[in-house]
């Protein structure tokens, strides 16, 4: 028995660090948290890719797109008019560069430099049309540039590019905000997802705790709601929801043991008496054997009674309804008929039927025979010697409706509503054979089927009112 | 301009590197022959921007003479249009 804290739960065994990490990354609470700071930080790098390439993306493409105009405004001023020309547009480009962005170098075909404001070719910038990022030296400071090398024929060569070392210096800003919000984002993430398994666990404590009670034996207990109706809310609903019916079931388990105990303890006595009785006081052994055979056809009867109440108990549980196969009614009503025709000729009785060709039903066969014997059983006992038994079913909804007629005693109104209690006899029975458990039988496979048990007079207003016993399945 | 000048990356360059030849004392001279050149310089405003770039080139600020100079540039040419 482990020991209880003062929520009344029991208490936790100590863990180690290990088996507490591994019981961590178990819990489904511990995982959803993951995810979704993972999304969230999956988002965070998604903006930040799209902040970049909105910012120091924009910058890199503005420069390049800047030099790319520039150069070929150049070609073009080279192939109207000329070296000369071109010299000295490039010297006019750069006086006038007041952000002192621009870098040109023109040299010709001997590698001589003509124009520009840089002193020598970069030794990388090798190739013409091709780009290139260099480092060069701005009164004795190393700065970035942005280089395009552009070919010009009979040998000149001309240099476009711009200083971007601002804009790097921008790129570096940029970059440095990114990587501190993706830290807060990272840091959400982690809060946000502590508060998730937070929330989550603390939801799911009220279903967990119940349980843990109810797994130490006191099924007393409920679910408590939070009254939200949400996703936990119907959890908890169906939980306490199969809570009552366990309680129902145990109800009925522990009614049917009381049942058994109290109304089979009088046949077993007797039975045993009789024996008891027969063993001290038999004349001779024929009688001896008389009352052996009596003892075992007593055996019989109450394990009849036995097989009854746990046909019974099984119905009520709900336990066949899985077995349930398509079937024809009227071919089961009329094998029932048949069984029952030689009983009722016994009796000077007429067992008249009237079903259809077929009735097709979803159902448990054997309990549904058993249901149908009950009530043919109960009506030939109670006719009267050269009565009337009469059998008739027909569709009803989605299943069927059967109907067992009699005219005998019939039963009072009083007496009807406690027909169906287990062992109940009516009055007018006590004469008769029977353990009172038939009807309980018919009610509990009528609910089964999802249907319905009912008793009226057969002949309302006549004497005797006889029984007409209206047995009705409905859909599974 | 200075303090960023002053702060962008190392003293002294590598003897590969190119060197922009437009930050110098020359420039300054050479602007003023461009300016020279012009009609407009002789007016305001051209006139006293040139005045107050060379005299920052002669100082030693370069980077905001040149940039001086080159407004008294686009000064003198909008003038002349």
């Amino acid at each position: 028995m482990s020991p209880l804290d003062t929520a009344g739960l029991p208490a936790p065994r100590p863990l180690g660090a290990w088996a507490s990490l591994t019981r961590l990354t178990r819990s489904a609470g511990f995982r959803f948290a993951l995810l979704f700071a993972a999304i969230f930080v999956a988002a965070a790098l998604g903006f930040s890719a799209v902040l970049w390439w909105g910012t120091a993306g924009a910058l890199d493409r503005q420069t390049d797109a800047a030099v790319r105009a520039d150069a070929l405004a150049l070609v073009e001023r080279w192939r109207e008019a000329g070296p000369a020309a071109l010299a000295e547009a490039i010297e006019e480009r750069i006086a006038s560069d007041f952000e002192n962005h621009s870098l040109y170098l023109l040299v010709g075909p001997s590698g001589r430099r003509i124009a520009g404001n840089l002193d020598r070719w970069p030794t990388a910038a090798d190739s013409p049309g091709a780009w290139s990022n260099e480092t060069v030296v701005r009164e004795g400071n190393r700065a970035e540039a942005r280089l395009h090398d552009v070919d010009l024929a009979s040998g000149y060569r001309l240099l476009v590019g711009r200083d971007i070392d601002e804009k790097l210096r921008l790129r570096d800003l940029i970059a440095e905000g990114l990587l501190w919000s993706i830290g807060a984002a990272g840091a959400f993430a982690i809060a946000g997802a502590w508060l998730l398994r937070h929330a989550l666990e603390s939801r799911l404590r009220p279903a967990y705790a119940t349980a843990a009670q109810i797994a130490e034996g006191d099924l007393s207990h409920r679910v408590p709601l939070s009254g939200r109706g949400d996703e936990f809310d119907r959890l908890g609903d169906s939980m306490n929801d199969m809570l009552d019916r366990i309680d129902r079931l145990m109800e009925g388990v522990r009614g049917v043991s009381d049942a058994i105990a109290h109304d089979l303890r009088t046949p077993i006595a007797r039975a045993r008496a009789k024996l008891e009785d027969a063993l001290a006081s038999a004349p001779d052994e024929a009688a001896l054997r008389a009352a052996v055979e009596q003892g075992i056809a007593d055996l019989d009867g109450i394990t009849r009674v036995f097989q009854a109440l746990l046909r019974i108990a099984e119905a009520e549980a709900g336990a066949r309804r899985a077995a349930f196969a398509p079937l024809d009614l009227a071919a089961l009503l009329a094998d029932a008929a048949e069984l029952y025709g030689a009983a009722a000729e016994a009796r000077g009785q007429t067992l008249e039927t009237a079903l259809p060709p077929r009735l097709d039903i979803a159902g448990d066969r054997d309990l549904l025979l058993q249901a149908v014997a009950n009530l043919l059983d109960n009506a030939v006992k109670f006719a009267p010697a050269g009565g009337t038994v009469r059998l008739a079913a027909r569709p009803w909804l989605r299943g069927a409706e059967i109907t067992v007629e009699d005219d005998g005693p019939g039963l009072s109104p009083a007496d009807r509503a406690r027909a169906g209690e287990r062992f109940f006899r009516a009055d007018t029975a006590r004469t008769t054979p029977g353990s009172g458990l038939g009807l309980s039988l018919v009610q509990a496979v009528a609910h089964l089927h999802g249907g319905e048990l009912a008793l009226a007079d057969a002949k309302p207003g006549a004497d005797p009112p006889g029984l007409k016993v209206i047995l009705r399945i409905g859909h599974a | 301009m200075a303090v960023l000048a002053l702060s962008a990356g190392a003293q002294g360059g590598n003897d590969t590197s190119a060197r922009v030849i437009t930050d110098t004392a020359e420039y300054c001279g050479t602007l003023a022959t461009r300016l020279a050149a012009l009609p407009g310089s002789h007016r305001e405003p051209a006139l006293s921007l040139a005045n107050d770039g060379m005299r920052l080139c002669g100082n030693g600020h370069i980077r905001t003479g040149v940039a001086k100079l080159r407004r008294a540039l686009r000064a003198a040419q909008a003038q002349a249009q």
